[in-house]
């Protein structure tokens, strides 16, 4: 991977930003703690010196130069503890007392401000030179007193201090970058991952699924809800695959035999009997429009399913109170279901509003009632339910017919199945669950099939107010 | 076809009695044809308009009694034609025929100012029947009490029907589908404008649910009768008539 493709990423650029400005920021809190210890340490050296000239100046005035030379000489061994530097010198920078064998080389007798300068001391066989830090002062018979500290101590702690500071940095730098590739790292991979899903899934295999590590990061969540979104598409796809092969099936049946009888008739002129009579037209020619009837009535039924899918609710959310929707149905059933045998009983004991499509609902009971109708045996009852539940409206289809397998259940709803033995088959254009279905589905419900030991309940629950 | 023109035919001569004139703005030269022709053989004067611009002059500029028009149509759309000539307080009735068939899509043409709606592909004696309809609205007029057809007497605020004098028990649908055919007595009326008047439905159930309660309300009325009155009309719908 080249520098300009890393920085390119997004998460590598953030990384790098933010490894920069904690590195500044760790530098300047450091590096402001390390000029701070250090003028510290300056003015405490100064301050000790600055005291120390004033109390040798006292003394200087209570007891002369012999005073002062006896106080020098019993601090002279404190030098190598405490680091402290004296000297007193008659007015030719002959040494008298203190801790120093002579007036330093280079040194000028400045007053008034700190001076500098090194002293060569034997140590342990080997000469050293200590950095000192001192002043000079005056007296007032005009000898020179100097006072300092070694500052070679102090200079080691803050040498040491500035390469803490250097490798905290240093360190801290290192963290953040290394932390934030990482992080830079893992979020392209799983951003390259989901890229390379996508691909797959764009070439046709709708079967991928994005991965969902159990993390339950932001990427977790992304994944799953673009799962979810797979899973509908992959569903409608399905369907609608299924659906394709059966209208070419479905419609190839119909069109076939329309073609036959046309073509029959076609011979028949064609074969010179011009006293066709109108019974003979109509032989031939009424089967055909009922044919086409088929035909057509199949491609609507498939038109609306497809509406009722791709539509929201938008347009045309009337008031419906669906007890008497089903009222009106099975009204409008009745007759010809008891004609057929069926008993039919409505169970619905208070108006049930909903906010909805009035035909679409109306076309939802009128398909479940002709399936009872053509699936239940005569001698069979079917009892439609409307009941008003908290916060939904519980509407049922039972009867006591062949049902539905449980294993057929999922199956049955989806366009062009039939289920049951041949002979039932054969009856149905298939859709009619399905329609079903999808107008639940596009007033919030969820149409289910169940067992009403013996038959079928078809079952969905119509929140009041959808969408 | 032949038997269900016939039949029409003879209604529509002896209840109208003058020439209807119709205009037929259809852009398909081969269906706009077909239906002339057929509506001619009924003994309508037909005239076609073959585009939006040259119906909406026709219809604003002729007198027609009845206009017929296709809802997708080069330079103005049935609906628009329609909008248009509503617009212009002309409140000649028009039929809106279309091959977009959704419930919403008929809501539209019927808010659009159509007084009917039928979805392409449609049986001849479907158009037929709903020009009829349409034709004859307010012959009888809608604030009325009492219809009689021959013998058979409905009382519309009683809500009672009587027949040679005996009363009839009917239910209160079956009381709305008589009421719906004898007010367009001696016309075919269709299984689909049935369920569109007497159950608010606006597709076809797949089943011919509606000829089990014709069959119940024939019963009721005709049974034990010499001359039926409820006539079914083969391939096109019923007809309540005094007569063959």
């Amino acid at each position: 991977m080249g520098v300009d493709r890393i920085l390119r990423m997004s998460s590598a650029r953030l990384a790098l930003f933010y490894g920069a400005l904690v590195t500044v920021l760790t530098s300047i809190l450091l590096v402001s703690v390390y000029l701070v210890t250090r003028s510290a340490l300056e003015r405490e050296i100064n301050a000790v010196v600055r005291a120390e000239v004033e109390d040798l100046a006292d003394e200087l005035r209570l007891g002369g130069v012999e005073r002062v030379a006896a106080t020098l000489r019993l601090r002279t061994d404190s030098w190598g503890r405490t680091g402290a530097v004296f000297l007193l010198a008659d007015e030719h920078f002959r040494r008298i007392a203190g801790n120093l064998s002579e007036w330093p080389q280079n040194v000028a007798p400045v007053t008034s401000t700190m001076i500098e300068f090194e002293i060569r001391a034997r140590e342990r066989e080997t000469e050293v030179l200590h950095p000192v830090e001192a002043r000079i002062e005056r007296l007032e018979n005009g000898y020179w007193l100097l006072v300092g500290a070694d500052t070679s101590e102090r200079n080691t702690v803050l040498r040491r201090f500035f390469l803490a500071t250097l490798w905290g940095v240093g360190l801290t730098a290192l963290c953040i970058w290394l932390l934030g590739a990482t992080y830079a790292r893992r979020t392209a991979r799983r951003v390259r991952e989901y890229a390379t899903t996508c691909e797959t899934i764009m070439q046709g295999d709708l079967t991928q699924r994005l991965r969902v590590d159990r993390s339950h990061d932001e990427f977790d969540a992304l994944a799953s809800a673009v799962n979810a979104m797979l899973a509908a598409l992959e569903r409608q796809t399905t369907t609608l695959r299924a659906a394709f092969d059966s209208i070419a099936h479905d419609l190839r049946t119909p069109l076939y035999r329309l073609r036959v009888r046309l073509e029959e008739a076609q011979l028949r002129h064609t074969a010179g009997t011009q006293s066709q009579t109108a019974a003979e037209t109509e032989e031939l020619v009424g089967p055909a429009l009922e044919e086409l009837d088929r035909v057509q009535r199949t491609l609507a039924t498939l038109l609306e399913i497809a509406r009722a899918e791709a539509q929201g609710l938008t347009t045309h959310g009337d008031r419906v109170d669906l007890a008497a929707l089903a009222g009106n149905m099975v009204e409008l059933y009745g007759p010809g279901m008891r004609a057929a045998g069926l008993e039919v009983t409505l169970d619905a004991p208070e108006p049930a509003p909903l906010t909805g499509n009035r035909q679409l609902l109306a076309q939802l009971i009128t398909n479940l009632l002709e399936n009872a109708l053509k699936y239940v045996p005569a001698g069979g009852h079917v009892r439609v339910g409307v009941h008003n539940t908290p916060g939904a409206i519980s509407f049922s289809v039972r009867d006591n017919g062949p049902g539905v397998a449980p294993g057929d259940r999922d199956a049955a709803l989806r366009p062009f199945v039939r289920v049951g033995d041949a002979a039932t088959r054969a009856t149905g254009s298939g859709l009619g669950l399905s329609l079903a279905a999808a107008v639940a589905r596009l007033h919030g419900a969820q149409l289910t099939l169940g067992d009403n030991a013996p038959g079928l309940i078809v079952h969905c629950d119509f929140p009041r107010n959808p969408g | 076809m032949l038997s269900i023109r016939k039949s029409l035919d003879s209604t529509a001569r002896a209840n109208v009695g003058t020439v209807m004139h119709l205009l037929l703005i259809e852009d398909d030269a081969e269906a706009a044809r077909f239906l002339a022709k057929g509506l001619r053989e009924s003994g309508y004067v037909v005239d076609i308009a073959s585009d939006g611009r040259e119906g909406l002059f026709r219809a604003t500029e002729g007198s027609y009694d009845l206009i017929i028009a296709d809802r997708q149509l080069p330079h103005f759309d049935g609906l628009s034609i329609v909008a248009m000539l509503r617009r212009n307080g002309r409140h000649i009735p028009v039929l809106i025929l279309s091959a977009l068939g959704s419930v919403d899509d008929r809501i539209e043409g019927l808010r659009a100012g159509g007084d009917d709606y039928l979805t392409k592909p449609f049986a001849f004696g479907e158009l037929l029947a709903r020009i009829e309809a349409l034709l004859r609205r307010g012959n009888v007029p809608e604030v009325t009490t009492r219809i009689r057809i021959a013998d058979l007497e409905l009382d519309l605020l009683g809500r009672k029907v009587i027949r040679a004098g005996k009363p009839i028990d009917v239910t209160s649908k079956e009381f709305q589908l008589l009421e719906f055919l004898a007010r367009r007595a001696g016309q075919v009326v269709t299984r689909t404008m049935l369920l569109e008047a007497v159950w608010d439905l606006h597709f076809d159930p797949q089943t011919n649910v509606i000829d089990v309660h014709i069959s119940r309300l024939r019963a009721a009325i005709d049974r034990g009768f010499e001359r039926p009155l409820l006539h079914t009309v083969r391939g096109a719908g019923y007809v309540l008539r005094d007569g063959g």
